[in-house]
């Protein structure tokens, strides 16, 4: 983790681009140094994604490399796991992190098992990239963040990257991994810049959570859209004079519990604040490791915020009226706080 | 001695090309035959942890198709029997080894009841407990084949009740488009469980379906393992030309239960005693001497049983290897 904060401290070798760009330039990299490594989905070609995140790709790689295929989700992520296990390394590309559930059986049944229910003959190399969460407007069916269900799954890594920086060095450590990889892209993140090493060798580790922010009055373990709202929350609270800790765990699966522990037990208290629905989020799996962990140690509950329990409303006014916003963050670590 | 055996079909003289066919066929079906025939009075016996699903009666489909493949060939089998990977060159103590658990087994013990073998050098993929899984994976695996620059062809198995699932439409649609090296094979046994090929399909034949996916559709004997092998050499050829993929239809028959214990109340076209109509056995007997498929028949009989009490003789696997194999 030392290591990785000097990679990412600001200097030379380093670009302001989005989000979106970064996971571009760590596909093009990783293709350009691996010439197994291939992407399919829809509209990933010609028109370099509905979110514009392949662009060029099929210019620099062509067609055999970066497939343009017709809408069908199951094949996407089935043909992906196949090749996978025959040696090449396929980056798979649904439009909406949604329609994990349409390839439900190939990521959940197929790409997370198939190794073990074969001794271990195989592996499976694959990366499914999704894009999740509120996007303003899209609707039930495709604002979901269904990055939970990854962890009740054994067999696959789940990646939520929440900086540019991070997303491409996560995707770069997914497209590296033997094993396949969930990888969780916030549609709302994909036009945000921030500062991101050109090293063709930077790499993020999975398993290694960020401290985003030091304090000792409150550890916040945030994901996703919700670290910078937990950050901004945490200003809000450090002008009151309580330092709040701001953990992204980066990574899901595997999961840095080692850090959120160290943490907890020196500031007492915790919460966990994700866009996923509340219930059984990987909030509540959180919260239980550590009441299990540190009971002792600590001087409240932990608390959990997350999504109301409701499909997403098409409005994009009411849509975020479902998720936490910044003032309820405020508010919660307040109470946390004086608990 | 092969090279005198009578041959039915065309008047001309037998070659010796296919007299080692026909013998070769005939051995790799009776190889089937016994473990099935020794799988089967095993059970009945003994019982069985898990479900076996007989693949007696399809032999010639399961030899006949496999024959056509080169040893580098991807495969993915389907749930019906240990045929395909036996005729792949699996040894049959790795396969009787996955059905009992045993260190031996290609999952080195992690198998045990239903299928999963697998042999990544012979090509053999393994088989997904969800049917209709390996539309899909087997098209990732040709792609791979492509990619690598390699001819490789992609074998996918599959019953009739499998090729309702959406991931047939799905992967046959882009298989197509993208001309994917691929051989689908239908083993059409009538039954999918307790439901009827009528009540599952509105046209008589899966074959009919390829039109629609601008693929060849081709229905062949699937008793007949000759024809077999020939239609999936055919299509073999084709694909590993780049014409794309093709679907082959064998016409066979589901001879026993869905799994080795169903006392199939839903049929009504049960065949009593051992008796298969149109034993693929007796069909390749036309082509071969009946000294050389008596003495393959007992070679056959003899591994069957001495490797299944080998086999139950081997030792399980520790049981930490539960925790082995969730991660590369
Ligand atoms: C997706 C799915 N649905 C249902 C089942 C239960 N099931 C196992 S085999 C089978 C019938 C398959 O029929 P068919 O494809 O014709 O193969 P056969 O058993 O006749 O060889 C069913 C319904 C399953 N394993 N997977
Ligand atoms: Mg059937």
């Amino acid at each position: 983790m030392t290591e990785q904060r000097t990679q990412e401290s600001p200097g030379d070798g380093v670009s302001t681009i989005n989000y979106a760009l970064a996971i571009n330039h760590a596909m093009a990299e990783e293709m350009r140094r691996d010439s197994r490594v291939w992407i399919l989905g829809q509209d990933v070609g010609r028109m370099g994604g509905v979110f514009g995140v392949t662009r060029g790709l099929l210019d620099e790689f062509g067609p055999l490399r970066v497939r343009d295929t017709a809408i069908n989700e199951t094949f996407i992520v089935g043909a992906a796991a196949g090749a996978a296990m025959t040696g090449t390394i396929p980056i798979a590309e649904l439009q909406f992190a949604d329609f994990m559930l349409i390839a439900g059986d190939e990521i959940f049944g197929k790409l997370a098992k198939w190794r073990y229910m074969h001794g271990g003959k195989l592996s499976l190399p694959a990366v499914v990239r999704v894009p999740t969460g509120l996007l303003g407007g899209v609707g039930a069916e495709h604002s979901q963040s269904l990055e939970v269900l990854g962890m009740h799954f054994p067999g696959v890594k789940v990646a939520l990257p929440s900086t540019p920086a991070d997303a491409k060095g996560l995707l770069k450590s997914a497209i590296r991994d033997p094993n396949p990889v969930l990888f969780f892209e916030h549609k709302g993140l994909y036009r945000v810049k921030g500062e991101v090493p050109d090293d063709p060798e930077f790499l993020v580790p999975f398993g290694v959570a960020a401290v985003r922010r030091r304090g000792d009055a409150l550890t916040v373990i945030a994901t996703g859209m919700m670290v910078d709202r937990t950050l901004a929350a945490a200003d809000v609270l450090a002008r009151e004079g309580h330092e709040v800790e701001v953990i992204d765990p980066r990574t899901l699966v595997p999961l840095d519990m080692e850090t959120i522990l160290e943490s907890v037990q020196r500031t007492g208290r915790a919460m966990i604040v994700h866009e996923a629905v509340r219930t059984a989020g990987a909030g509540a799996e959180i919260a239980s490791r550590i009441h299990e962990e540190l009971f002792f140690a600590l001087d409240a509950p932990v608390w959990r915020l997350g999504a109301i329990d409701t499909p997403i409303p098409q409005d994009p006014e009411l849509e975020q009226l479902c998720i936490p916003q910044v003032p309820g963050i405020v508010e919660a670590m307040r109470g946390l706080i004086a608990l | 001695m092969a090279s005198s055996a009578p041959r039915k079909r065309a008047a001309t003289v037998i070659t010796e090309v296919d007299a080692t066919r026909a013998t070769d066929l005939y051995r790799t079906v009776a190889r089937i035959r016994a473990a099935e025939l020794v799988l089967q009075r095993h059970i009945t016996e003994h019982g069985f942890g898990g479900f076996w699903h007989p693949g007696l009666g399809q032999e010639g489909v399961q030899a006949g198709a496999v024959a056509a493949l080169r040893t580098d060939d991807y495969m993915f089998i389907a749930h019906r029997g240990l045929g395909y990977a036996l005729a792949k060159g699996m040894s049959l103590e790795s396969l009787f080894g996955d059905l009992f658990a045993r260190t031996v087994g290609s999952t080195g013990g992690k198998g045990g009841g239903t299928v999963h073998f697998v042999d990544p050098e012979r090509g053999v993929l393994g088989q997904g407990g969800a049917i209709g899984s390996s539309f899909v994976l087997g098209a990732g695996a040709a792609i791979s084949g492509q990619m690598l620059g390699t001819d490789r062809v992609c074998a996918i198995f599959f019953g009739d009740g499998a090729s309702s699932r959406g991931t047939w439409h799905e992967s046959a649609l882009q298989a197509s488009v993208w001309k994917l090296p691929i051989v689908w094979i239908c083993e059409n046994n009538g039954w999918a469980v307790s439901a009827r090929i009528s009540e599952q399909s509105p046209t008589e034949n899966i074959a009919d379906r390829a039109s629609a996916y601008g693929v060849p559709g081709v229905i062949v004997d699937g008793q007949d393992a000759i024809a077999v092998f020939d239609a999936v050499t055919e299509a073999v050829d084709r694909a590993r030309a780049g014409h794309g993929p093709t679907l082959i239809e064998a016409k066979t028959m589901r001879i026993r239960g869905h799994y080795e214990g169903d006392r199939q109340k839903y049929r009504d076209d049960l065949l009593v005693g051992d008796e298969i109509p149109r034993d693929p056995l007796g069909i390749l007997r036309e082509h071969v001497p009946a000294s050389v498929a008596d003495q393959l028949d007992d070679d056959a009989r003899h591994e069957a049983e001495s490797v299944l009490a080998s086999v139950l003789e081997a030792p399980r696997a520790d049981p930490s290897i539960i925790y082995k194999d969730v991660w590369s």
